[in-house]
């Protein structure tokens, strides 16, 4: 296991509160399977432009307009930690607008919707910000 | 970039200069790591000061107020032993203590259905649902809980669900048997420095974890708050089922206190937002769609 | 003469201290630190769940007068939009009232639904845990409210005045309603309640509501909630997505 997989990994016990920073990654799935419906072994980034921030409990949802090679645009989601956990990190409901480009990296839905688990979001300016849903998964093999 | 599923067309590639941002970013990820390190160090464990004694309140009882987290993680996932990742339960550490070999002492049947559960139900998981989590898992669910102590009564406010349990002092009976909840119902009483909290009127329809772990509605549980300084309780729970255990047994774990002084706990809402139950496959037991 | 002046002295200083004293004020069950304690389990009785104005009996809801104190009318004063939005909203409430999702009800329909609720009282918080669907508010007596996200019961902020517990609660989500007949408000929507205990088995609530998104003036209702001193008083739970899904499911 690396370094970072070992922090993340909640195997340690006390390491993770989940009001703790990082720790989050793991509580986001502490309540529901993530493995039921995400598919650790298909890790993903897609790059888009944000149609809507759904800041709801339990998950909030970033839908992102993808258009592949072909120029046909499929409506992407991806789900985050919960807003309580966004809040805390210093997400707010204004924090992605419709428009922005972004780029999330995370994990397949296992039914192939076009819905996915959000690791991290990156905005165009380049600041990657932490949407907590990995808990025992992989970290980011592409 | 993997081609996906059945054809589908593949999302735009990434391309280079967004990983290079990414890279930029591993210093801050390295920063919050170390941060959340610091704030996780449990009392007395080398870091940091260990923790004094706990206060009491003004009729002598500990004083166990504030906010609070189980420190074992791994019991929300599952409560036994977990020596290896499999169906999405992370390796992790167990907290049954008695008996000794870790092991719920499940009757036969229940064993059976157990590992069934956790193979092919996990859409069932109540917690999914949005229905409350019951004695035990609540007191592990993710994101804490509050404890009151207004007088005569402890009130325990979960941010999970915005659930809650209120555990009076006042010796009362418990409802008749007819009323069924999902959290039960607690009456507390100290003995020493413990607080001991009978549990009955459990409905049932409550998992132990998201291990398939389950319980019956005979279930009844003595739970003991034990202050052990100020940051730290002593949580055990014996659970009692004859439908589905063959013998009482117990669990163990610490909660330690939020180092956060200006902390809040914030409304965690299920039913007006959930969205995942949609993305759950037969194989976990959804509906054929 | 001195005698005269003496009394006519008497009778005018009597009289005015007679005119400032006010009636016998209930003196209510007192906490350590001297504040009233508002602790017990309270519901109300009114039939504000059903509509907060003025209404007949229509299919499961009873008939009730307005408990809208202020405006004298006792009718919300809506925008023209708003009130629009309100008749469109009671014509087809049956399928858009929140509360048919089970979706929690927001404050102040909260207060008046036809479920207990249960008052905890400490130096620093007011906790108010109520049956239905577990809805549950933490009154902070310090602090910031939350910044820019909707809450379904509101951020509540809490503080004495004279004998009476003040409340302004805000990030209301836009969501609730304020019955079951669709009176609705923005997310804009900041309401003052005041808590007063009046007698032994009664809690005067007050709320004054301020939109001015649906509104063009801030409004009134007040409703008396009642103490519960039945023996084996105590909040069980109302877990109303449970029963649907489990309807649906059949």
């Amino acid at each position: 296991m690396k370094w970072y997989q070992r922090a993340l990994v909640p195997a340690r016990g006390f390491l993770c509160f989940s009001f703790a920073l990082l720790c989050f990654t793991g509580a986001a799935f502490a309540h529901h399977s993530f493995a039921a419906e995400y598919d650790a072994s298909k890790p993903i980034t897609i790059k888009g432009k944000v149609t809507k921030f759904d800041w709801v409990n339990p998950h909030s949802w970033v839908r992102i307009d993808v258009t592949d090679a072909d120029g046909k645009v499929t409506n992407w989601s991806a789900e985050t930690a919960p807003p309580n956990i966004l809040y805390r990190q210093g997400w707010r409901p204004t924090s992605l607008k419709e428009g922005d480009e972004v780029i999330i990296e995370g994990f397949r839905a296992k039914d192939s919707s076009a819905t996915m688990t959000a690791r991290t979001v990156t905005t165009a300016d380049g600041k990657k910000l932490l949407a907590g849903s990995a808990d025992n998964g992989p970290q980011g093999k592409q | 970039m993997k081609l996906m599923d059945g054809g589908t067309p593949v999302p735009q590639p990434v391309s280079r200069p967004a990983f290079t941002h990414g890279l930029k970013a591993v210093p801050l990820i390295a920063t919050l790591l170390l941060t959340s390190l610091a704030f996780a160090q449990p009392p007395g464990r080398g870091r940091g000061a260990p923790a004094g004694p706990f206060t009491r309140l003004p009729d002598g009882k500990p004083n166990m107020q504030g906010y609070w987290e189980s420190r074992n993680f791994a019991t929300a996932f599952d409560v036994e032993d977990h020596p290896k990742e499999e169906f999405g339960i992370p390796a992790g550490k167990g907290v049954v203590v008695d008996p000794a070999d870790g092991k719920i002492p499940y009757q036969q049947w229940a064993n059976e259905k157990r590992q069934d559960i956790l193979e092919h139900h996990l859409f069932d998981d109540p917690q999914a649902h949005c229905w409350l989590s019951g004695v035990p898992r609540q007191m592990y669910t993710p994101f804490g809980f509050q404890i009151l102590q207004p007088e005569g009564s402890v009130v325990l406010l979960y941010e999970a669900f915005h659930s809650f349990r209120i555990i009076p002092l006042d010796n009362k009976p418990h409802p008749s048997s007819e009323i069924r909840m999902f959290e039960g119902d607690s009456r507390g009483h100290w003995e020493g420095n413990t607080l001991v909290v009978d549990v009955a009127n459990q409905n049932g329809k409550t998992w132990l974890d998201m291990a398939g772990n389950f319980h019956s509605d005979a279930l009844h549980v003595v739970e003991r708050f034990t202050p052990i300084d100020a940051n730290t309780i002593r949580y055990e729970a014996t659970l009692d089922d004859s439908k589905v255990y063959a013998r009482p047994w117990t669990m163990r774990f610490d909660i330690g206190r939020n180092p956060n002084p200006k902390y809040e706990q914030m409304e965690f809402a299920c039913v007006e937002g959930e969205q995942d139950l949609q993305h759950y496959t037969e194989s976990e037991g959804a509906k054929k769609k | 003469m001195k005698l005269a002046c003496f009394l006519s002295g008497v009778l005018i200083v009597s009289g005015l201290a007679l005119a400032q004293v006010p009636a016998a004020k209930y003196n209510p069950p007192r906490m350590a630190n001297g504040k009233p304690n508002l602790q017990g389990i309270w519901e109300a009785r009114s039939a504000a769940w059903g509509d907060v104005e003025a209404h007949s009996a229509s299919e499961g809801i009873r008939a009730g007068e307005s408990i809208i104190v202020d405006p004298a009318d006792g009718k919300i004063p809506y925008l023209p939009a708003a009130l629009a939005q309100r008749d469109e909203n009671f014509k087809n409430r049956a399928k858009l009232d929140p509360l048919k999702k089970c979706w929690m009800p927001g404050v102040p329909r909260i207060t008046y639904m036809p479920y207990p609720f249960q008052i905890f009282q400490t130096t620093d918080f007011m906790v108010i845990l109520y049956e239905y669907v577990h809805a549950s508010r933490t009154v902070h007596m310090s602090g910031d409210h939350l910044d820019g996200i909707d809450i379904w019961m509101g951020d509540s902020r809490g503080k004495w005045d004279g004998d009476t517990f003040v409340v302004e609660v805000t990030n209301n989500d836009p969501h609730t309603w304020l019955d079951a007949s669709g009176n609705h408000h923005s997310r804009d929507m900041k309401v003052v309640e005041r808590y007063t205990r009046t007698a032994p088995n009664v809690l005067m609530y007050e709320a004054t509501i301020t939109d001015p998104k649906t509104y063009s003036k801030p409004w009134t209702m007040r409703v008396p909630l009642y103490l519960h001193d039945e023996k084996n008083a105590q909040l069980y739970e109302y877990e109303c997505n449970v029963y649907r899904e489990e309807a649906l499911s059949k």
